[in-house]
């Protein structure tokens, strides 16, 4: 751990991957929300209508977000266990499930089910991450 | 159709997270120069973990066209499950009770989610 650089490199890069991998496949969604929207006639060359370009857009931000949690993700593979560092990656099930039922965008229906459902994984991965155990590599 | 692409993505980002792992531990782990890690970045094991999660990307993405991402979303947590069986039996890492314990519970929220 000491010669893997300061402690707080190893929090900074697991927090910059949850967030960044949720908004990512926020963006994602969003994306083929517009190429839904957008329907098979407009897809075209060149690219002229609104909903097309929109989603290309939001694809490609996702697409940014999610490479960049890929970078920081590798940061934290060389300071902890996978068996620690992966469930944890978990906790943007939340963000993404509080984003897609609160995003104006998006607007995702919330169920009882599906709110108890996230809950459970986040307490499956506290459960998993949280043991007090030698995490380190 | 949904659930054989939700599957295929599940498999190909769980090879990737493994592959990773790998090239985490033998090609960066101590080095410190920049030039060192672009080198690592085209070992063989990071470059076939890239190709995984470029496919399993794709194949995401169809996904996402077709079902809501706060449905959709949560089923990617196989994917923790996948990779805690293969640190436990392929990267031989000690698995708790706890941490299997953790996975139970991960996988009666995805069933739960799946059944609305």
């Amino acid at each position: 751990m000491t010669t893997r650089g300061a402690r707080w490199i190893g929090a900074a890069a697991l927090t910059a991957s949850i967030v960044l991998s949720a908004l990512g496949q926020l963006a994602m969604k969003n994306g083929m929300r517009h190429l839904h929207l957008a329907g098979a006639a407009e897809i075209a060359w060149p690219i002229t209508s609104p909903a097309v370009r929109a989603a290309i857009f939001w694809t490609v931000l996702g697409l940014a977000a999610y490479g960049t949690s890929l970078l920081t993700w590798l940061a934290v593979l060389v300071r902890y266990r996978l068996s620690y560092a992966y469930p944890l990656l978990a906790l943007s099930y939340v963000l993404v499930y509080v984003g897609a039922t609160h995003w104006p965008q998006l607007l995702e229906p919330a169920t009882p089910a599906r709110t108890l459902g996230t809950l459970l994984i986040l307490a499956g991965v506290a459960l998993a991450s949280l043991t007090g155990e030698r995490a380190d590599r | 159709m949904n659930s054989l692409l939700l599957l295929l993505a599940v498999a190909l980002l769980s090879a990737s997270q493994v592959l990773q792992k790998v090239g985490a531990s033998r090609r960066l782990a101590g080095t410190t120069k920049p030039a060192q890690w672009i080198a690592a970045l085209f070992s063989p094991e990071l470059l076939a973990a890239i190709a995984c999660i470029v496919a399993g990307t794709a194949l995401w993405l169809a996904v996402l066209y077709r079902m809501d991402v706060s449905r959709a979303f949560p089923f990617l947590s196989l994917t923790t499950v996948v990779v805690m069986a293969a640190s436990r039996w392929y990267l031989r890492e000690p698995v708790t009770l706890h941490r299997w314990a953790g996975v139970a519970l991960i996988v009666a929220g995805i069933a739960l989610v799946a059944s609305t």
